[in-house]
C-alpha cells in the first residue's frame, strides 16, 4: 500500500439493521475490539426497510462506499424482510456495476447482535478494500 | 398483415352497441406519414383510425390519464375503455392491473399483433429512402411497403425496426378481448438483450466513461418519465415536492427538507436519476421504448431498463407484465435467490 492509500481515509455509511448489526457493532464497541473508525452508522428497523435511493443518496451526498448489514437468512424481526432486502440489493449492485461504478463501493453482510468481532473484521476489510479506490467522486453530487 | 378495416369495425362496433365508453387508438397524424394517438366516443370516428409501422405510442399511458382524470373528477364510469394494444402495450396493462391500477373488466383490450414486424425507426427509414418523402409505412411479412410520391418502395422490414421490436420477447398481445393478426412470438429478428450484452462486454472504465457522455447531456425534461405508462406517480421521489409547508415552516427547516437529488440537470444528479428510475421500473418495464423514443437528445434508456429485465428473468425467473394475479418482482423473493455477495 501506497503512503497516499495509507493516509486517505474512506468515509463510509453503514446502514444497521437495529435488531442485529447495530447490537452488533455496539458489542464490538464494549468488548473493546480495534476496528477503523471510518463508517457512520445509521441504524434503519430492518434491512428490508432500506430505499435503493437511500444507498444512490449516500453515494450522491459524499459516501466513499456504503455498507448495508442485517439479520442472518431465517432471523429477520419481520421475518422476511432481509429476503426482500436480497434481492432489491442485487438489483441495485448490479445497475452501479452496469454504470462503470467500482464493485467495491458497495457492500452487504449479514452481522447479529452476537457477532461483535464479524462487524469489525467486515468494516475493516471494507476500508482495506476502499483505500487503493481512492475518494468516490462518480455519484458525488457537482454543486459547482 | 392486419387489415386496418377489421380494428375499424371492432371498434365502430363497441362504441354503436354502447359497450365502452371510448376507443383509444391511433390515427392519421399531422405529420405526414406519422400515426398520433387519438380517444373517439362516436362509432362514427371508428373509420379514422389507423394501424401501421409508425403506431409507436404506448396507449397504455391514455388508461393511466383516464384512471387520473376520473379520480380527479370523482367519477365511477359504468362502462370499461377500449383500447388498441400491441404486444408490449399489453404487457404495460398487465402490470398495471397487477398493481391494482385498475381492473380487468375496466379495458376492452383491442389486441393487434406485431406478427414479423413492430414499429420503424425514422431515422432508419429516411437513410434508406434517399431523401423521398415518406407518406405511408406497412409491415408486410418480413417487408416494410412504403408508399413515397414516386410509387411504392418495399425494403426488408427489419433494417428499419426499432431495436426494441427486433429484440421483442412477445409481440403478440397475450392479454386481449379480442385480437387480430398471428401468434408470432417464437419469431427471433435479434436474441433479446443482444445490445445490453454488447454493451457490457465493455471494460468498467469504459461502461463509466460512456454514460458520462450520456448524462451530462440530459437535460431533464422528464419526457421519459412522462411518457412511460409506469410512471403513474401523482409526486415522483426526485421532485422533491412533498414537504409539507405550513405557515409556521421556517426557512431553514424548508431550506434542510430531504431532498433525495438536486433539480439541477448535472451529470451526478443526472445519473443519480435516472439510477433511481430504472430500479422502480425493475420488473415493470415491458421494454416499449417510448422513454428513448422521445428523449430529444438520445439518451440510450432502454439499456439500463433492460439491464433490470434480464436480471429479472435469469436470477428471478420474473417476467414483467406476465401475469394479472402474480406478485410484483420486488414484493416476492425466492429461498434461491442470489445471496454469494453477501458477506
Ligand atoms: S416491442 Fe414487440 S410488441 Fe412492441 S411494437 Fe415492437 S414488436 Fe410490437
Ligand atoms: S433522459 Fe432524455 S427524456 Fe429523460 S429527462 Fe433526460 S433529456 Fe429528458
Ligand atoms: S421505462 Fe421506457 S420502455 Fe419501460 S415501460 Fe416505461 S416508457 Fe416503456
Ligand atoms: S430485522 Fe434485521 S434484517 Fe429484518
Amino acid at each position: 500500500m501506497s503512503e497516499e492509500e495509507q493516509a486517505y481515509e474512506p468515509k463510509i455509511v453503514a446502514f444497521l439493521c437495529k435488531w442485529c448489526s447495530s447490537a452488533g457493532s455496539d458489542l464490538a464497541g464494549v468488548s473493546r475490539i480495534q476496528y477503523p473508525a471510518n463508517a457512520t452508522p445509521i441504524t434503519v428497523p430492518c434491512s428490508g426497510s432500506i430505499s435503493p435511493l437511500y444507498i444512490l443518496s449516500a453515494f450522491n451526498k459524499g459516501a466513499d462506499g456504503v455498507l448495508l448489514s442485517g439479520c442472518h437468512i431465517g432471523d429477520c424481526h419481520y421475518i422476511e424482510g432481509n429476503y426482500l432486502a436480497r434481492r432489491k440489493i442485487y438489483l441495485i449492485k448490479e445497475l452501479l456495476e452496469m454504470v462503470g461504478v467500482e464493485p467495491d463501493r458497495f457492500r452487504m453482510s449479514w452481522v447479529s447482535a452476537a457477532e461483535g468481532a464479524k462487524y469489525a473484521q467486515v468494516v475493516k476489510d471494507f476500508v482495506a478494500d476502499l483505500k487503493p479506490l481512492g475518494p468516490q467522486n462518480k455519484l458525488k453530487a457537482d454543486r459547482t | 398483415m392486419i387489415d386496418v378495416q377489421s380494428i375499424r369495425d371492432a371498434a365502430r362496433d363497441l362504441l354503436a352497441k354502447g359497450e365502452v365508453r371510448a376507443v383509444i387508438g391511433y390515427q392519421r397524424g399531422s405529420r405526414g406519414m406519422l400515426a398520433e394517438p387519438v380517444t373517439i366516443t362516436d362509432p362514427e370516428q371508428a373509420d379514422e383510425l389507423v394501424w401501421d409501422a409508425t403506431c409507436f405510442h404506448n396507449l397504455a399511458l391514455y388508461l393511466v390519464e383516464d384512471r387520473k382524470a376520473l379520480a380527479h373528477a370523482q367519477r365511477t364510469p359504468n362502462l370499461p375503455i377500449a383500447i388498441v394494444a400491441k404486444g408490449c402495450d399489453a404487457r404495460a396493462i398487465v402490470v398495471l392491473m397487477q398493481e391494482h391500477y385498475f381492473k380487468r373488466e375496466d379495458v376492452y383490450i383491442i389486441g393487434v399483433s406485431c406478427e414479423g414486424g413492430g414499429v420503424l425507426v425514422e431515422y432508419k427509414l429516411a437513410r434508406l429512402l434517399n431523401g423521398a418523402q415518406a407518406l405511408s409505412a406497412v409491415i408486410d411479412g418480413a417487408e416494410l411497403v412504403v408508399t413515397t410520391l414516386a410509387g411504392e418502395v418495399r425494403l426488408p422490414a427489419s433494417e428499419v425496426m426499432a431495436d426494441r421490436c427486433l429484440e421483442c420477447r412477445e409481440p403478440f398481445p397475450k392479454e386481449h378481448n379480442v385480437v387480430f393478426g398471428e401468434d408470432q412470438t417464437s419469431r427471433q429478428l435479434v436474441a433479446p438483450f443482444t445490445a445490453l450484452a454488447r454493451f457490457e462486454a465493455l471494460s468498467e472504465a469504459d461502461r463509466w466513461a460512456y454514460w458520462c457522455r450520456q448524462f451530462e447531456r440530459c437535460i431533464r425534461c422528464f419526457a421519459c418519465r412522462s411518457v412511460c405508462p409506469m410512471c403513474y406517480c401523482d409526486e415522483c421521489v426526485v421532485d422533491s415536492i412533498t414537504f409539507p409547508v405550513a405557515p409556521e415552516t421556517t426557512a431553514e427547516e424548508k431550506a434542510n427538507r430531504i431532498r433525495w437529488i438536486e433539480r439541477s440537470a448535472v451529470r451526478s444528479e443526472n445519473i443519480t436519476y435516472h439510477m433511481t428510475r430504472a430500479m422502480h421500473l425493475a420488473g415493470r418495464c415491458i421494454d416499449c421504448g417510448e422513454c428513448e423514443r422521445v428523449c430529444p437528445v438520445n439518451i440510450p434508456l432502454r439499456l439500463l431498463n433492460n439491464k433490470m429485465e434480464r436480471e429479472a428473468r435469469e436470477h428471478f425467473g420474473y417476467e414483467p407484465g406476465a401475469s394479472i394475479g402474480g406478485p410484483s418482482l420486488v414484493a416476492s423473493f425466492r429461498d434461491d435467490d442470489p445471496g454469494q455477495f453477501i458477506r
